[in-house]
């Protein structure tokens, strides 16, 4: 296929290949190459031989063509007539490599950088004489990208030099803008009695609690309710739908700030079928040994050595794929849920074993960045309820299938007390249970950082048709146009259609010109199917080693170690560093190499979660997955 | 894999919509398809006897052996349908 011109422009130092049959005597234009992007292909499949005398595309346009050539042949000296020079630019793009890898042993006069005493000090020469001091804490352009790039940090406070013309910069004090308190009431036995209630460290679930949940809804015809302890971790359970934190706001308290009780040691364990017996949202079965299927710890699932409570809701005959029937599964295990509430709003404040505080805060005169988060919207089991009242409660929420998928800004605050309540429940490797949210690894990472300016979290829906895609997308182009971002974070949980929203969220925001940084499972079978230009610096939070989706709960969903990789990637990139172009096939080197590259920069360890590798193999992983001669 | 790369154009129809999902028909007879909506790639609202395509493969056995496992599960979801 023929390229445009500016193709031709970004690609002259790529070699040349004529995309069709040409006549000798043709002048050549970019319209008779062939786009060097699918060059690695066509040499994989053998239809393409590259000779060590091909030439470039910047020397042959304009040159003539004196013999009569195939479709895909490469353009060789003997070919050609009047060869144009790309020397000069050449040698000026090596230059310009040398000094993005060393600025400060560059022979130019360049700025001489000292640090002493936590204080970066910048003298920059050439008649300005300006000396700026600059905290420590400005210099945070991390070389990290997805591919590395070595370029030391430096280079940030000299772009932030220019900014700055000449006057010293002044750090602004940072602006609290609400806080919240997480009281933590430890408990190790869980047991049904008369009531529910605390009772020291034991909670106590009422007996007949699930003849009034059966009744919350006409779709639920039975429900029942299993206490797993970890000597129990070996037996079956139905497909696990989500996993929630059992939290209540105390009196006075909006969700998001003030005070949250929280029972420790204790997650609620969703599961569920139709009458039928077939999984509820099921494609294809993942139900089987809780063991084997669960990746501990991850933000969206459970700890090893915790206790669920874990609901088998049944609901009618053939609802499992309509709206409502996931959502009736998940009202009625949240009427016991709000049982438990109500005890732990009763406890009393003796039994407080921990407290947590956590403080979101503006950082005027930083880089101000948002994270989008895209969440399923295609309808059934693929939504999401929006700020309920009570932490991953039902009551007061909405659906964003409902906001007709439309953005919603959240503070990190917000979504750190269950603000969202994900009823999303196929692709278990992949998607983002509500505890994930409570636990979201990005939002605290980006809210704790002081060198940005976390203005809010943006949750955007997927919907189904892309027609409605687009219409979101663009809605969420204009937001961020009115919200004079540097730079945003999208992540997108699992993978398909939503993926065509993903790649246009880049595009609307990065043609506003904020620096976008993407976050999705990709590796192997999470591949993009759409790209654009915007699309340059993105994290996958592949964990598996063969980089599918393997049925492990959260296995590939992202962790601390992805959100410090963004992170590290957005302040680079921010600062104006080049991100290398990914390889052709999915590499785990390239992030294992960054992950090293953020250590040595910061001197910070970060620790990598294990994969699958550590579960108990079940037969299928290992005989399906993972075969011996693999 | 051994005939992984043998890549085929298939046709097929949407017979069933729900809010979750969307089953497919193959033209010719040739089997029966149901995935979750964001496996499904449309412009427009999905409708009810629209045509799509989907490059496909042959269906390869990867293991000789039966897991257990999984016919434990089948076992299990048969005994309820029974018990129903």
């Amino acid at each position: 296929m023929a390229i445009t011109v500016e193709t031709a422009q970004e690609h002259k130092n790529d070699i040349a290949v004529v995309c069709c049959r040409t006549e000798a005597g043709t002048i050549l234009e970019a319209s008779n190459l062939e786009d060097p992007a699918i060059f690695p292909d066509l040499e994989d499949s053998g239809l393409l031989q590259v000779p060590d005398n091909c030439l470039k595309i910047g020397e042959v346009l304009g040159a003539k063509l004196v013999k009569t050539i195939d479709s895909l042949t490469p353009l060789t000296p003997d070919l050609l007539e009047g060869i144009q020079t790309i020397e000069a630019d050449e040698k000026k793009a090596e230059e310009k490599v040398v000094e993005e890898v060393k600025p400060v042993a560059a022979t130019q006069p360049a700025p001489v950088v000292q640090t002493t005493g936590g204080v970066v000090k910048i003298h920059i020469g050439e008649g300005k004489n300006i000396n700026l001091e600059i905290p420590v804490g400005l210099a945070g352009g991390v070389a990290a990208n997805n591919q590395p790039a070595a370029v030391p940090e430096a280079n940030a406070p000299i772009a932030k030099s220019d900014e700055a013309n000449g006057e010293v910069v002044k750090p602004e004090e940072a602006k609290e803008m609400r806080r919240l308190v997480k009281k933590y009431f430890k408990i190790d036995k869980v047991e049904f009695g008369p009531e529910t209630k605390l009772d020291g460290t034991t909670l106590y679930i009422r007996e007949n609690v699930c003849e009034d949940a059966v009744k919350i809804s006409k779709l639920v015809t039975a429900i029942k309710v299993d206490i797993i302890t970890p000597d129990n971790y070996d037996k079956y359970s139905e497909t696990i739908m989500d996993v929630q934190p059992i939290a209540t706001k105390e009196p006075d308290s909006k969700l998001g700030q003030g005070i949250t009780r929280v029972i420790d040691g204790v997650v609620v364990v969703v599961t569920g079928t139709d009458e039928a017996g077939v999984q509820i949202g099921e494609f294809g079965s993942s139900e089987g040994v809780l063991e084997r299927n669960i990746m501990w710890g991850r933000p969206g699932a459970p700890d090893k050595g915790e206790i669920f409570i874990k609901t088998e809701v049944v609901i009618k005959e053939k609802t499992n794929m309509e709206r409502p029937g996931p959502l009736a599964a998940h009202k009625a295990t949240d009427y016991i849920t709000q049982e438990i509430r109500e005890a732990l709003k009763n406890a009393d404040e003796s039994l407080v074993t921990e407290e947590e505080e956590l403080v979101q805060y503006r950082r005027p005169g930083k880089k101000k960045v948002v994270i989008v988060k895209e969440i399923m919207g295609q309808g059934a089991m693929h939504d999401n309820l929006i700020l309920p009242v009570e932490p991953v409660g039902i009551v007061g929420a909405k659906a964003n299938v409902d906001l007709g998928n439309l953005p919603v800004i959240l503070s990190p605050l917000e979504v750190l007390d269950g603000g969202i309540h994900a009823l999303t429940c196929i692709g278990p490797a992949s998607k983002e249970n509500s505890r994930h949210y409570w636990r979201e690894p990005l939002v605290t990472e980006v809210m704790n950082d002081e060198e940005l300016d976390l203005v809010g979290v943006m949750f955007v829906g997927s919907p189904q048709a892309n027609s409605e895609k687009f219409y979101v997308s663009e809605r969420l182009g204009m937001l961020v146009e009115a919200m004079d971002l540097d730079g945003a974070f999208i992540t997108t949980e699992g993978f398909g259609n939503n993926h065509i929203d993903f790649a246009s969220h880049h595009e609307q925001i990065g043609m506003r010109e904020v620096t976008v940084v993407g976050m999705s499972f990709c590796a192997q079978q999470g591949a993009l199917v759409v790209g654009n230009k915007y699309m340059k610096h993105m994290i996958d939070h592949n964990k598996s080693a063969q980089g599918i989706e393997n049925e492990i709960l959260s296995n590939n969903t992202l962790c601390k170690e992805d959100a410090v990789r963004a992170l590290a990637m957005l302040k680079a990139a921010m600062a104006g560093e080049e991100v290398k172009q990914p390889e052709r096939k999915f590499n785990p080197n390239v992030k294992e190499n960054n992950v090293d590259m953020i250590e040595q920069q910061t001197g910070r360890e970060i620790e990598l979660m294990p994969n699958e590798q550590i579960l108990p193999k079940s037969k299928k992983r290992m005989e399906i997955y993972e075969p011996e001669n693999a | 894999m051994k005939y992984g790369d043998k890549i085929i154009y298939m046709e097929g129809i949407v017979v069933e919509l729900h809010d979750g999902a969307v089953s497919i028909d193959f033209k010719g007879r040739l089997g029966f398809l149901k995935v979750p909506m964001r496996m499904i790639i449309n412009d427009n609202p999905l409708k009810v006897g629209q045509e799509v395509g989907i490059n496909m493969s042959f269906v390869e056995v990867v293991n000789e052996e039966v897991n257990e496992e999984y016919v434990s599960n089948i076992e299990k979801r048969n005994q309820k349908k029974e018990a129903k």
